[in-house]
């Protein structure tokens, strides 16, 4: 008899705490759902806050890392003298070593027309440096800008660059707009 | 340098001398070979249909896993549950978004309003807890990729006593705690950034990850489970509600025999031994005073633990890179001239003044300081609650599990040697 | 049985081969791993002093072919690293799946049925254990909790207290200071008006020189007795004549007695006080490197130099402003009030915008190749009062200072906008979108209509209101550098091009246009009725304000000159290429 009272006293507590958790639980996600609005997200870096410090190189927690160089062919003058491609004071524009500012060889220069070259960046061989983005950034058209490649990035829930990121460039934005390519000189 | 410029102002010259409207210094030439321009590749993000294929996934897990322990009751079937779970969302997924981490993302998505969880996550934030409610912690069991990797590198576990667990089992909620503190003050996602096993997944990370990763697993071939049972924040959270779940896995499947066979079978000490004869009068009276006296402590802990948690703001805002810093700019005003420091160079060419850095600084210090108090309440009512669970003894006859520290990993299972009909099973 | 040996045997082999093979496979990372982290391939040092060495001797052709291939060496040895790492990965991955399978298989084969024992039987013991040990850990937590936040220092409130102690203690200087000068009935100075609290109204611009393009920066003056003719070279009318230590384009500016300017080499940056009376140099600044000073000067086109931007004076103190982003507040005496680096302009050609300053804000135009952006710093402590971002891009133009429709705002050029911004808070209060290109002529009114220019663009008269209303254009003749100045509803352009036109303010009419031969770079002032331009070969035009074409004396300077002139009673100030001359009555 007594046990009896126990046990149902027992059931009694378990129901009743399950029911609160219960509602706790659909509660705070019924919360977050009305603020949701279903979307993902994924991390992009905003080429007009960019400083090209380099660290995208080597904080991805992926090696080489998810950030490479993008052309941004619209804003591209396609320039003989590539500030992006050639280091800053070359004599002779040859795609000798000595000459060029990628270390890893990226950079594909293709004659388009006297006097206009088009530059490729092989993602493959790209690290993410961010090296001709200076170039390209400081004395050309801002062409050049590090984006974080979808195929490559693991979208962590938080991203090691963007803790590491000096200039607060990396961000999360919804995913129907993984990519931020420049297509003018100032942001609009 | 000087040769170089000049090229440089002569091209700005020549280009600039046409119809610019000074939009870019080298305007986008005018191709007269009919070249057309390409346009920059961008591979798209996972598509959003195969995260709900996740979220699908970890249903089915879930339910087959919850059928598994308590109806089917075989290890076995258990067991290659977990190892698909650890091949899909481990090393196919690659480890995130996981329910662990998704504690951050929620908590976020109340504290930061550019942000709210998107669906897919929230569900896989939610769909354990309640599975948790009803079948125990099935997710530990055969869906959670962390708890699979290494539930199968168990060798030699050893038995731990009651009390270095009891005490150790207080570290997840500190965790939890923290990961909540400072993913509500926008400073760091501590349970992603320290994720153990997450670089096995990808076969890719730094290597510190990787030397975490493996101290994780080399514990673990003797003391089984290290992070689920010692660390992991979310299994803090399934842990409370396994205490309440409904039905619950049972080493027997009808009447215990009191055999001992499955006494030592858990390597996670989570089987719960027959209590001895019934107590004294006295000793009851005894346990139910302190009993009480630990209830009516509660709120105590709670506003010293609060306090604790308030006082310690300034050192737990360290962590923030802003706090960080501001704080070493004031400290070292000489580091101003260090061109090797990124950061502190970052800020100083941003054009942002001090003052406005040292009091966004200051607007997140005040927020550790008002989470300082929630986070140190939170672990105080845990610690009471600790204390006074420590001082309720509940009457056992049979071996049954702990329902809140037992994954249902099934391993009890195969040492009982009653069958479902009430026969036992002669051992040869 | 004997099966079950064998087997055992087999399995153990296998647990000891995988074994091995981990072993080797991760002994391999590791090594890679360090190799990688103590000679980054790609970081090559001997790479970059060989790239250094061609730098020295650019026709070296075996060093060419050296720095080729090492290049290629260095790109070779990191993409090896890069696989052997991933193969190494997956390698010691299938391994340990072997090596563990294994090891279970040789564990579960010898396990045997272990001998019930009973833990912790006791569970009031037990309990009581597990709360003892709970509270110890607790206690040690709470202590180390507590006693880290009473070893941890909050800087953040250091600051605070250290800022609000320095502003208290700043202020009672600055006191004492007026205090001495109340009582020191001599002191004429310029310093002698000292104050906390009394900064620079409308009426004491009106009567100096204190900016770049006179009061207000707009170009005219209402100094008198302004000679007309001089001789630069044969040093006629010259009161006297000193080399100015460092070059910039920058103007002189005149405080009663005080002449300042700034001027920067790649040695550094600094500030001048020159004499009035006798030319001598009183004072000065050398700037140095400030907190958050770029580590190089920055690069900048020769028009512009390292110091382009004119500085302004509110009566007490003098503030510069630098292409590297380091601006300063010095006192009279050349002490430093406050100084700081708001960030190094993006700017290809070298910032160029001049400082202005009323009551107690010092105006700062910050457009640059990331954007555009006005702030006001507060005079006596350089702290932001406002900051505004506005959609303009990078300009070289100078703010002017405007009272219309009873607001008092600064009036600023740039692509795309000519826009007036309330002085108080920043605020846009109205704005037009006409201009284009890179803009560097300021704007200058007259009359209630601001004028704006730009070569590529257009000149444009507008009357400032809500909304603002375009009452001209014209694409004849546009000003490149020079900004144009107007007085008594006609308007003066000076181009690049050496010439100057006259416009009707309100209609837009040319009225006559001048062939002088020299481009203008310095702008055009007017003081008593007459425009003072300066061609850059260091002739000044001085044309009379009239519908006619009437030029009353061609002085020559004897030096090249860009700078703008500065008007005080009696005599005119103008920077020469190299020197600074004081032209007047001796």
């Amino acid at each position: 008899m007594a046990d009896d009272k126990k046990l149902n006293r027992r059931d009694f507590i378990q129901n009743s705490m399950r029911t609160t958790l219960g509602i706790a639980v659909v509660g705070l996600g019924g919360l977050s759902m009305l603020r949701s609005k279903g979307e993902n997200w994924v991390w992009q870096i905003d080429p007009f806050k960019c400083t090209w410090c380099g660290r995208c190189a080597t904080s991805c927690v992926m090696t080489p890392s998810a950030v490479k160089c993008v052309n941004a062919y619209d804003l591209c003058g396609y320039c003989d003298l590539c500030t992006g491609y050639f280091k800053n004071g070359v004599k002779d524009l040859n795609t000798g070593a000595e000459n060029l500012v990628c270390p890893t060889s990226a950079i594909v220069r293709k004659f388009i027309e006297e006097p206009y070259f088009q530059f490729d960046i092989v993602e493959k061989l790209c690290i993410g440096c961010g090296k001709c983005v200076k170039g390209c950034t400081q004395f050309g058209n801002g062409s050049f800008i590090l984006q974080i490649r979808h195929d490559r990035c693991k979208n962590c829930n938080e991203c090691a660059i963007a803790r590491m990121c000096p200039s607060d460039a990396i961000k999360r934005v919804p995913a129907n707009t993984p990519y931020m390519i420049k297509s003018d000189f100032i942001r609009k | 340098m000087r040769k170089y410029l000049t090229i440089f102002l002569f091209l700005i010259a020549v280009t600039y001398s046409g119809l610019v409207t000074g939009q870019q210094r080298f305007p986008k030439p005018e191709f007269s070979s009919g070249y057309v321009t390409p346009s920059p590749t961008t591979p798209e993000p996972r598509a959003n249909l195969l995260e709900y294929a996740d979220v699908v996934v970890l249903l089915v897990v879930l339910s087959v896993a919850s059928w598994i322990a308590i109806r089917k009751r075989s290890r076995r079937a258990m067991l290659w549950l977990s190892v698909f779970s650890l091949l899909y969302f481990g090393f196919y997924r690659e480890g995130c978004i996981c329910p662990i981490g998704a504690i951050q993302n929620v908590t976020l998505t109340f504290a930061d309003p550019l942000y709210a969880i998107s669906i897919s996550a929230l569900l896989i934030f939610l769909i354990p807890l309640i599975f948790a409610l009803f079948f125990g912690r099935t997710f530990c069991a055969a869906a959670c990729p962390l708890g699979a990797l290494q539930d199968l590198l168990i060798i030699t576990p050893f038995s731990t006593p009651v009390w270095i667990r009891k005490t150790l089992s207080f570290i997840p909620y500190v965790y939890l705690a923290l990961a909540v503190l400072y993913a509500a003050t926008g400073t760091d996602f501590i349970i992603c950034r320290y994720d153990p096993f997450v670089g096995f997944f990808r076969i890719n990370a730094t290597f510190n990850m990787f030397l975490i990763g493996a101290c994780f697993l080399g514990l673990g071939l003797f003391f089984a489970r290290p992070y689920c049972r010692i660390f992991c924040p979310y299994g803090a959270l399934l842990n409370i509600m396994s205490r309440f779940s409904k039905w619950h896995l049972s080493i027997t499947p009808a009447q215990c025999i009191q055999c001992k066979l499955c006494s030592t079978s858990c390597p996670f000490d989570a089987i719960e031994h027959p209590t001895e004869e019934q107590k004294s009068e006295t000793t009851q009276g005894r346990n139910l005073r302190r009993f009480i006296t630990f209830g009516l402590l509660i709120p105590v802990w709670i506003l010293v633990g609060g306090y604790i948690g308030a006082q310690s703001h300034v050192f737990l805002s360290k962590a923030n890179p802003q706090v960080h810093l501001t704080e070493l700019l004031i400290a070292h005003p000489e580091l101003k001239n260090d061109t090797g420091n990124i950061d502190i160079q970052t800020f100083l060419s941003s054009g942002k003044s001090f003052e406005q850095q040292v009091k966004e600084a200051q607007i997140i210090r005040h927020k550790f300081y008002i989470g300082g108090w929630f986070f140190g309440g939170f672990l105080g009512l845990v610690i009471g609650l600790m204390l006074m669970n420590q001082s309720v003894f509940r009457k056992r006859t049979d071996y049954q599990p702990h329902k809140g520290d037992c994954y249902s990993c099934g391993r009890c299972l195969k040492y009982c040697p009653v069958k479902k009909d009430g026969t036992v099973e002669e051992i040869a | 049985m004997k099966d079950q040996t064998t087997k055992l045997k087999f399995v153990y082999r296998v647990m000891l081969v995988t074994g091995a093979f981990c072993t080797i496979v991760t002994i391999l990372l590791l090594l890679n791993f360090w190799q990688i982290q103590h000679n980054k391939p790609l970081d090559n040092v001997s790479l970059k002093t060989l790239v250094d060495r061609l730098n020295a001797d650019p026709n070296n052709d075996a060093l060419k072919v050296d720095i080729r291939n090492l290049d290629l060496l260095a790109r070779k040895a990191y993409f090896n690293s890069e696989w052997q790492v991933t193969t190494g990965g997956i390698l010691l991955l299938l391994g340990a799946i072997a090596f563990f399978a294994s090891l279970k298989i040789y564990r579960d084969m010898q396990a045997k049925i272990e001998v019930p024992v009973d833990l912790d039987k006791n569970d009031a013991i037990a309990g009581v254990l597990s709360q003892r040990w709970l509270l110890v850990t607790i206690a040690i937590f709470f202590v180390g909790a507590l006693s880290a936040s009473y070893l941890s220092t909050d800087y953040l409130k250091m600051y605070n207290n250290s800022i609000a102690g320095a502003l208290k203690t700043n202020t009672n200087r600055i006191k004492q200071v007026s205090i001495t000068s109340a009582n020191d009935s001599t002191a004429k100075d310029s310093t002698s008006g000292a104050n906390a609290n009394v900064f620079i109204t409308m009426a004491d611009i009106r009567k100096q020189s204190n900016g770049f393009r006179g009061p207000f920066g707009n170009g005219v003056s209402t100094q008198k007795n302004i000679p007309t003719s001089w001789d630069g070279s044969k040093g006629r009318k010259v009161i006297w004549k000193v080399k100015v230590p460092k070059p910039g384009y920058n103007s002189p500016v005149i405080w009663n007695d005080k002449v300042f300017l700034a001027g920067a080499d790649k040695g550094g940056e600094a500030v001048f006080c020159f004499d009035l009376a006798t030319g001598k140099l009183l004072w000065q600044k050398a700037i140095g490197r400030l907190p958050g000073s770029p580590a190089s000067s920055p690069e900048v086109s020769q028009d512009t130099g390292l110091s382009p931007s004119t500085v302004v004076v509110d009566g007490q103190r003098v503030f510069a402003i630098f292409p590297t982003g380091d601006l300063i507040c010095l006192d009279f005496n050349g002490n430093k009030v406050w100084s700081k680096n708001i960030g190094e302009p993006d700017n290809h050609y070298g910032h160029a915008s001049s400082l202005i300053a009323l009551k107690d804000k010092l105006f700062i135009q910050y457009d640059s190749n990331k954007g555009g952006r006005i702030m006001a710093l507060n005079v006596q402590t350089g702290n932001t009062v406002w900051d505004i971002r506005r959609k303009t891009q990078i300009s070289w133009t100078s703010p002017v200072i405007m009272v219309a429709n009873n607001k008092t705002q600064l009036v600023t050029s740039a692509n795309p906008l000519v826009a007036g911004y309330d002085t108080e808070t920043g605020k846009e209060l109205w704005s037009v979108d006409c201009m284009a290109g890179e803009v560097a002529p300021s704007v200058c009114y007259n009359g209630g209509i601001v004028f704006a220019g730009n070569e590529n663009a257009k000149l444009v008269a507008i009357q400032p209101g809500s909304p603002a209303k375009t009452l001209w254009e014209n694409d004849e003749y546009l000003p490149e550098v020079s900004s144009p100045v107007a007085a008594n509803g006609l308007l003066f352009v000076c181009t690049s091009s050496g010439t100057m036109v006259c416009y009707d303010g309100i209609t837009g009419k040319k009225q006559w246009e001048s062939e002088f031969g020299k481009p203008f770079f310095a702008s055009p002032v007017i003081t008593e009725g007459k425009v003072y331009a300066m061609d850059n070969g260091g002739k000044m035009h001085i044309v009379k304000v009239s519908r006619t074409k009437k030029i009353l004396g061609e002085p020559t300077l004897g030096e090249r000159a860009y700078a703008t002139p500065a008007f005080t009673d009696g005599k005119i100030v103008i920077r020469g290429a190299n020197n600074l001359y004081c032209i007047g009555e001796k």
